[in-house]
């Protein structure tokens, strides 16, 4: 085992694993700013495929729709999973069998929960498009803001609700001043992270998004155009998608130190 | 006599089965520093909570001001509370925290800066008025909590153990510190505590509680000197109890001698008891062959103003703790192994059920 103890063996193996994990992604962002377009030759930076990307209508109306999909049911997911989490602590000794059901879409795998929501809506005659994403988003999405505002919940101290209540307030008024802003930077984590989920979902879009192309979302684009090859402007895409994900997931794990639950 | 500022006519609270507050029945008077003195579960917090408002009655009634307020919620009460954990709003500052309560009241911007510097001179923390509550310390803390309850100027202040997280010394100055500001601003103050040291210092009456029900509610003096029970005389202070038995008129030591006691009413010839004594009421003397009870010094220790004695006697198979003053201490100069002979007056006793 002396080996393994080598710091520069070690250093090695670090190194190896996040080239692993990191060579593939950093080969995209640069490919995207390759101007000759070809994966095989650097012939020098440019941003010429971002403009290409901004003058493709399909791409733009995609990205609408993405953008529709995940601030709508961003917003649903963050109020009701707010509340649910507050419900669900106050109501905590009544058994554990309540956080399991409300986590369970957190866990079931996608391809699953896709399936069954297919099936949901066709069971009862939704004519499906947008709307049926939205809806299918706040599902998983109310689960994980539900997890990350509990979390917090769970170190929050009830004495200063009672204290508000004390010193005169009504129970809207402690609501608003008290345990929002206290919860706050939890709810907005929650509200990130359901954010970042939404754009890059593609399985539970694809089931549920119907025939049209009115509602295709960005990763069924880019599903959609990766059957003729990976073009640049793809890679220009993806990129700007990863921002987004990593500049939102960043902002939500510092505003909840206490980590992610369930990821 | 002037109407009680509070009245509680047998208040009860059942927690399913639990009884923990039972036919509980007080009357406070205006400008008291009130105790409630009890051990855990005795249903002194829950008492506290239901004045509060946060706890609903299972039956009687509590009266303020001679009004029945037992159906009144919490935020319309005037009467605010002092939480044990301080419940400090921590996004808030000092000043905000301080504010909250006159901003319920929706008093005036300029009534509210004057009464919030007003009362940040009172508690001395104008200087962090600026400060959020985790960057004080615990001292602070419990001054801001005070302030917060304060600044209402509520009929009724409750507190529930509010020097539990303090250190021994800040909690030494923080019971001076309280009693002086119950005195400058006038206001009913009701404290819990399990310390009995604490209720004794500040409090003007204590009441001790078990089991949901009132022993006792007296002066600390009055329950130091006259305990009413066998649990009031153990919960306050030191105290001895010598097992006996009543006969023919006489209290009987576990060795078969009559000992010196104050005959109780109520209890009957065969009656088992204990007698109750405090340690500064025995006086001791170096054995000289006497028949009385007698003992044997175990241990000393030395207190500064007094010293104290345990002694293994003919009386108990407990120990019998004995506190004499250093003048007497050098007197009778006893120390350990020291054979040693006993006496109290009768009527330095309280003879108990056992």
């Amino acid at each position: 085992m002396a080996s393994l103890a080598n710091p520069r063996l070690m250093l090695v193996i670090l190194a190896a694993v996040f080239a692993f994990l990191y060579v593939p992604i950093s080969v995209l962002v640069a490919l995207s700013f390759n101007e000759g377009g070809l994966p095989t030759a650097w012939t020098g930076f440019s941003t010429k495929w971002y403009g290409e990307l901004l003058r493709n209508g399909d791409i733009m109306s995609a990205a609408f729709n993405t953008l529709v999909v995940a601030l709508v049911s961003t917003a649903l997911a963050t109020l009701f999973g707010s509340l649910l989490a507050v419900g669900v602590e106050i109501r905590r000794r009544k058994g554990r069998f309540l956080e399991t059901i409300i986590f369970a879409p957190m866990i079931i795998p996608d391809i699953v929960l896709a399936i069954a929501l297919l099936s949901f809506f066709s069971l009862l005659n939704v004519t499906m498009g947008l709307h049926t994403v939205i809806l299918s988003h706040v599902v998983f999405n109310l689960a994980f803001v539900c997890s990350v505002v509990r979390a917090r919940l769970k170190t929050f101290d009830w004495s200063i609700v009672e204290a508000s209540t004390d010193l005169g307030a009504s129970m809207p008024v402690t609501l608003f001043r008290i345990v929002l802003p206290v919860m706050l930077p939890a709810i907005i984590a929650g509200a990130l992270l359901a954010f970042t989920l939404s754009v890059d979902e593609f399985i539970i879009a694809f089931f549920t998004a119907g025939a049209g192309r009115d509602s295709i979302t960005l990763p069924m684009q880019i599903f959609a155009m990766i059957r003729f090859g990976v073009t640049p402007e793809i890679n220009a895409l993806a990129t700007i998608v990863m921002a987004v994900s990593v500049v939102a997931l960043t902002l939500s794990q510092r505003l909840n130190r206490g980590g992610l639950p369930g990821q | 006599m002037t109407q009680p500022l509070l009245s509680l006519r047998n208040v009860e609270k059942h927690f399913g089965t639990v009884r923990a507050v039972d036919g509980f029945s007080l009357d406070i008077q205006e400008n008291e520093f009130f105790a409630l003195l009890g051990a855990s579960g005795s249903g002194k917090t829950t008492l506290l909570r239901m004045l509060a408002g946060f706890e609903t009655l299972t039956g009687g009634e509590i009266l303020l001001d001679g009004k029945d307020i037992s159906q009144v919620p919490p935020n319309r009460r005037p009467v605010n509370l002092m939480f044990q954990s301080y419940a400090l709003f921590p996004h808030m500052s000092i000043a905000q925290n301080i504010a909250y309560g006159l901003e319920m009241e929706k008093c005036s911007k300029s009534e509210i800066k004057r009464r919030v510097g007003e009362m940040l001179e009172i508690i001395q923390l104008s200087h962090l008025a600026g400060r959020k509550p985790d960057q004080l310390s615990g001292g602070q803390r419990q001054r801001v909590a005070l302030g917060r309850a304060l600044i209402k100027r509520p009929r009724l202040l409750l507190l529930d153990e509010p020097l539990g997280a303090l250190d021994k010394k800040l909690r030494g100055d923080m019971q001076l510190e309280l009693k002086r500001l119950q005195h400058e601003i006038g206001i009913t103050f009701i404290i819990v505590t399990h310390d009995q040291e604490e209720a004794l210092v500040m409090a003007d009456r204590v009441a001790i509680l078990k089991d949901g029900k009132l022993l006792q509610c007296a002066t600390p003096r009055d329950i130091y000197e006259h305990p009413n029970s066998r649990y009031s005389a153990d919960f306050i202070g030191v105290m001895n109890f010598l097992p006996a038995t009543l006969r023919q008129g006489q209290v009987i030591a576990a060795n078969g001698q009559p000992v010196a006691a104050q005959l109780p009413e109520g209890l009957s010839e065969g009656n088992d008891v204990v007698v109750a004594i405090r340690p500064e009421r025995l006086q001791v003397a170096a054995y000289r062959g006497g028949g009385g009870p007698r003992g044997r010094v175990l241990a000393t220790a030395y207190h500064g103003l007094d010293l104290q004695l345990h002694l293994q006697t003919n009386l108990s198979s407990e120990p019998i703790t004995v506190r004499l003053t250093a003048q007497e201490a050098e007197q009778t100069a006893l120390s350990e192994g020291d054979e040693v002979e006993l006496g109290w007056n009768a009527k330095d006793t309280r003879v108990f059920a056992a």
